[in-house]
């Protein structure tokens, strides 16, 4: 699997590409800027690029102008947006059209190197991978009438699992349950909140996201 | 009431009164050239109807001396009444051709045209006397030329007749063509000059007072009928006579325009008496200048204060005001109050012809143009003092900026790459339990670390907000309120950083608020741009009662609002929620 870095501590590009070549990644391109990053991605066609949503010149949007480039003209190429706060608005505009092949992830998590790794591979696969904080803030959000009222704890767990990206199997692994089980949850939880539950795995993120967000 | 009057003028040195021995000395010559030319008209055999030609001789020499010593005596300063006066003496000296005495008559004849000229180099050079462009002084150096130096060129020919005591040559055919050549070129001079005062015209729009544009006015005619008075000589067309008489008359106007127009100032001068009564009124500063504009009857002026701490000019206002430089149609009087300058008068420049009255109408003003001169003032303190709180906050904002800036790029990445290569450690299949655990372990400690870190670098600068703008840094945080908050920002663009920073404290710091103390069960927030200002309004259906002064916050949230020039309110009536909303300018 083919990764492009863009990162300007070098520090952190260096440990990352270490990491990501351990993990079995081929790193193709490391770059410093926006700029850089697209016109790698143009050249040598990654599977999945990670950006750093700060970048140089002005450290303001340059990278998360970048990310939304890739996305829009390449749609082949998974983002994975890295930062080091997470914010809610942040993840809603990379997710506008479809929450396929874009991950969102506050910078710490690359310690955890497996389910980093993980995450990459989901996204360059095409799913997604959301920070979990963006998952609690939108589950945290106080609602009149709240049909998160009708969930069950376990139903409640694999809804935050589901609306980071997981996929049933990975859900399955970690509440350490049956794939079929699963899939029960799944169905129940739609039910409730009243979503249709058809649909590939990104577009039950998004499908859920924007229920959340509402 | 001590006010003093100095007015601006292109020389540094104002010419003091002229002698009054010198005015009446002229004066008196006046009269008695005017008698002269008077009875050489009535005793000449060739003069026609010599009644009215010796009336309409006297008519053309008395206005012009008699309007050029008043000139003279009221603006020494001026060319003007100096070249009236000489105009009345050269009609005089032209008038010798009636004389039958060789002597006079030659002297008469040499002077006949010279009057034309005159009134050309008269008719351009009002109202200061001067000629401030080339081809103006080109013209009136022709218009001499022709009139006096080819004269006596022509007298030397042996024109003119046997009285011309010039002759040296006998070549009368050579002196009419030369004559004829004269007369052509100052009717064209003539021509040329009604040209000039048309531009000005153009450019200038009417003159202010009635009685400066009528003086203009008959300073063309006159220059048309020079034109057509010489163009019926040089061509001996018929009615030759008539004209003449007529041309009397027309250029007899001009100096009793220039004097009725001196009567008006005089006139004008009871404003002075209304205005007094208003400013005992004691008006308002901002009436002032109406005041003053109804007085001087300018309805183009414009009140500039000197503010001696900021060494410059500024309006009521106390934004800085640039004196424009002296020119043809505006003038600067600056007003001088017990020695020191208070402000000045921008105004038409027909008003320097009324020095009397612009002198007694800001002696009356004295005081209440140093009230006006300090309200200026305090606006202007008051301007540097908004300036100043500005720059202290956007000084803030660019340390706090900094700040967040250092631990972004230093401690937090640091301690990221640490974090990194404990996890990769930890992976490492030659690592045993033991190793593992104290290994996630002290990724743990680094993780409450950097969530520590990310909470005070937040606190110092909201990074989103410069990076992203209002609209999307605005959802994690009302997402993250202690109560479901509606969301509606319409913005079409981003706002300006310091704006966008101000406005994202107000909302954190309400919406903290309505957690900490509302009691609410729902909040909104709108933010919304029109008419050149930024709304920011936070609602909710809490308890209300806030106090706006203690805890709250919301005085250092004024202040950044007042620094940009902007207003916050709060409405917190008990039982009936609270309201906060900020207004700021953007243009």
């Amino acid at each position: 699997m083919r990764v492009a870095i863009a990162e300007d501590s070098v520090l952190l590009r260096e440990g990352l590409a270490r990491l990501l070549g351990e993990e079995g990644f081929e790193v193709v391109a490391q770059c410093e800027t926006g700029e850089e990053l697209l016109r790698e991605v143009r050249g040598c066609r990654p599977d999945v690029v990670i950006v750093d949503i700060r970048l140089p010149p002005t450290h303001n949007d340059e990278g998360m102008r970048a990310a939304l480039e890739i996305r829009a003209h390449h749609p082949s190429v998974g983002v994975l947006v890295l930062s080091q706060y997470v914010e809610l608005g942040l993840a809603m505009q990379l997710l506008t059209d479809s929450a396929e092949g874009v991950g969102y992830l506050l910078k710490d998590r690359i310690s955890h190197v497996k389910e980093f790794a993980g995450a990459v591979r989901r996204v360059a696969a095409g799913g997604s991978a959301l920070d979990p904080i963006i998952v609690s803030t939108l589950l945290s959000r106080r609602r009149s009438d709240d049909p998160l009222g009708r969930l069950t704890r376990r139903e409640r767990e694999v809804l935050e699992l589901m609306a980071a990206g997981s996929s049933n199997q990975g859900i399955a692994d970690k509440l350490v349950i049956t794939l079929r089980a699963v899939e029960k949850y799944v169905s129940s939880i739609f039910g409730k909140l009243g979503l249709p539950s058809s649909g590939s795995e990104s577009r039950r993120v998004l499908a859920v996201l924007m229920f959340l967000r509402s | 009431m001590a006010g003093s009057v100095v007015r601006r003028s292109a020389e540094t040195r104002i010419p003091s009164a002229p002698n009054p021995v010198a005015l009446w000395g002229l004066a008196l010559a006046g009269v008695g050239a005017a008698g002269v030319s008077f009875a050489l008209a009535l005793t000449n055999d060739h003069v026609r109807e010599p009644g009215l030609q010796a009336t309409l001789v006297v008519w053309m020499t008395l206005p012009y001396i008699f309007g050029g010593l008043i000139a003279w005596w009221r603006r020494p300063e001026s060319g003007f009444g100096l070249l009236m006066i000489a105009a009345g003496f050269t009609i005089f000296l032209s008038s010798l051709g009636w004389a039958t005495a060789a002597i006079p008559h030659t002297i008469g004849q040499a002077f006949d045209l010279l009057p034309a000229a005159l009134f050309i180099h008269l008719s351009i050079a009002y109202p200061s006397g001067r000629l401030d462009r080339s081809f103006e002084r080109a013209l009136v150096v022709a218009a001499y030329t022709t009139a006096f130096g080819l004269e006596l060129i022509g007298m030397l020919l042996g024109g003119f007749g046997p009285d011309n005591l010039l002759g040296v040559a006998d070549e009368p055919g050579a002196a009419e063509f030369l004559l004829r050549f004269q007369l052509v070129a100052l009717s064209a001079f003539a021509l040329a000059a009604i040209g000039i005062l048309a531009i000005r015209r153009r450019a200038e729009g009417r003159p202010l007072r009635r009685s400066r544009s009528l003086l203009i006015d008959s300073f063309a005619l006159g220059l048309v009928m020079i034109a057509l008075l010489f163009m019926t000589a040089a061509f001996d067309a018929g009615g030759f006579e008539t004209i003449r008489r007529l041309t009397f008359l027309v250029l007899g106007l001009a100096p009793v325009a220039f004097l009725s127009g001196l009567l008006d100032a005089r006139l004008a001068r009871s404003s002075v008496g209304e205005l007094l009564v208003k400013l005992r009124a004691d008006p308002a500063p901002t009436e002032l200048r109406n005041a003053l504009a109804r007085a001087l009857r300018d309805p183009s002026l414009s009140l500039a204060y000197w503010l001696p701490q900021f060494g410059c000019y500024a309006d009521l206002d106390g934004r800085p005001m640039q004196l424009s430089v002296q020119n043809g149609k505006r003038a600067t009087t600056v007003i001088n109050r017990e020695g020191a300058q208070v402000a000045a008068l921008l105004h038409d420049s027909s008003l320097s012809d009324e020095p009397e009255l612009l002198q007694s109408v800001t002696a009356v003003a004295g005081i209440a143009l140093e009230n006006g001169r300090l309200h200026a003032e305090l606006r202007a303190r008051l301007d540097e003092l908004q300036g100043s709180r500005v720059r202290v906050i956007e000084a803030e904002q660019k340390e706090r900026q900094r700040l967040e800036r250092n631990l972004h790029d230093g401690a937090q990445q640091r301690l990221i790459a640490l974090s990194l290569e404990l996890g990769v450690l930890e992976e490492r299949p030659e690592a045993d339990p033991y190793v593992r655990a104290r290994l996630d372990q002290a990724r743990q400690q680094i993780a409450v670390s950097l969530e520590e870190l990310r909470d005070v670098a937040h606190g110092i600068h909201p990074a989103v907000v410069s990076g992203h703008g209002l609209a999307v840094a605005l959802e994690q945080l009302t997402a993250t309120a202690a109560v479901p908050v509606r969301l509606t920002v319409s913005l079409e663009s981003r706002l300006p950083e310091r704006l966008e920073v101000a406005a994202y404290y107000v909302v954190s710091e309400s919406l903290a608020n309505v957690g900490k103390h509302a009691q609410a069960s729902s909040a909104s927030v709108d933010v919304q741009r029109a008419n050149g200002q930024v709304f920011v309004e936070i609602r909710d259906d809490g308890v209300g009662g806030a106090d706006t002064e203690r805890g709250s916050g919301l005085r250092g949230l004024a202040d950044r609002i007042e620094a940009l020039g902007g207003q916050l309110r709060v409405w917190t009536p008990l039982g009936g929620g609270t309201r906060v909303r900020a207004e700021v300018p953007c243009v």
